[in-house]
């Protein structure tokens, strides 16, 4: 092969590997409002915690995670700085059935839940800094009507 | 944990009670030697025998691109087998590097990097076989997988093995044999 061609192909290759770098950097770690209607019970997690009055935050974590400690922290000085919310996680690395029922396809996955348990808003990765405000207006304004249960 | 602040209270990224935290500069560094030894191993892989056929055994297994493949390999099950804390690159990193440059502002686990290089082993010895077997472009792809992942670990800080794991714990693969 020409020595030049071998050397543009990886040039290519270090354009593909910076487009994936930028396309994950943008996506991490931003609100997905949630309005499917999925309620979730502490039971359902395998969890003895009971979720928070107002809203709950449910990271999801595997053994291998380079950002679920520091995720770990933040959601727990969140919950801390606000009454009747509730921080609980949930490993998934021995609980591929929770992995697959909540379609993780990442750790740390965020839920944020509203009082009554159900899906308010989903943040994957890292919670961007103003993330966790975004997610928890969205959970506390909800508005029920909206849904027959 | 009641600390508002992940940055003026305790360690974010501290390691689990039990185990030792490293610099993560330390890894990513690593990273940024090993994407400069694949790139050498893609354009050596392209002027080789081993995008040719038909070629001989010792033909391939002689061919610099082969060779070179082969160390990078043995390096990442190093890092995989005895711990990122003993990796070659890490004891560079602690010599020559780290004196010059301030303390760490946080400690990570060492668990998801060490898996990490277990990725690369897998990836890097599945190159491997496909050169032995004779497989064109074999080794240039697998090279070339491990050289995206590297890249993305060197530049953007990001795990590409972290996410790979729980897409195999979904799988079954991964995770279900042992107990929590």
């Amino acid at each position: 092969m020409d020595p030049l061609l071998a050397v543009a192909v990886l040039a290519g290759l270090v354009v593909v590997a910076t487009i994936i770098g930028l396309i994950a950097r943008t996506r991490e770690g931003r609100v997905h409002e949630v309005h499917r209607f999925r309620k979730v019970t502490p039971e359902e997690l395998d969890l003895e915690q009971r979720f928070g009055s107002f809203a709950t935050l449910v990271q999801f974590s595997s053994e291998f995670c380079a950002k679920c400690p520091a995720t770990r922290d933040l959601l727990t000085s969140t919950a801390s700085a606000h009454p009747g919310v509730a921080h609980v996680d949930v490993d998934i690395t021995h609980r591929p059935d929770i992995a697959n029922s909540f379609n993780i396809m990442q750790t740390p996955t965020t839920l944020v839940l509203d009082e009554t348990g159900a899906i308010a808003a989903r943040i994957g990765g890292a919670p961007r800094p103003d993330a966790l405000t975004e997610a928890l207006t969205i959970a506390l304004r909800r508005d029920h009507d909206l849904y027959v249960i | 944990m009641t600390s508002t602040s992940s940055k003026s209270g305790t360690n974010p990224l501290a390691a689990k009670p039990g185990t030792t935290g490293i610099d993560p500069r330390g890894p990513r560094f690593g990273a940024t030697i090993t994407v400069i030894l694949l790139a050498v191993d893609i354009v050596l892989g392209l002027l080789g025998v081993s995008v040719t056929s038909p070629t001989t055994l010792a033909q391939r297994v002689s061919d610099p691109a082969f060779i070179l493949l082969a160390v990078i390999a043995l390096i990442f099950a190093w890092g995989a087998f005895a711990g990122i804390t003993r990796h070659p690159w890490g004891f560079i990193y602690k010599k020559l590097v780290r004196p010059a440059l301030k303390a760490p502002t946080e400690l990570e686990d060492p668990k998801p990097p060490t898996f990490a290089q277990l990725i690369g082993l897998i990836v890097t010895g599945v190159g491997i076989i496909l050169a032995l077997v004779g497989v064109p472009y074999g080794l240039v792809i697998a090279a070339a997988a491990a050289f995206i992942a590297a890249f993305l670990n060197s530049v953007f800080g990001y795990c590409l093995g972290c996410q790979i794991y729980v897409l195999l714990v979904r799988a079954g693969i991964l995770g279900r044999a042992t107990t929590a």
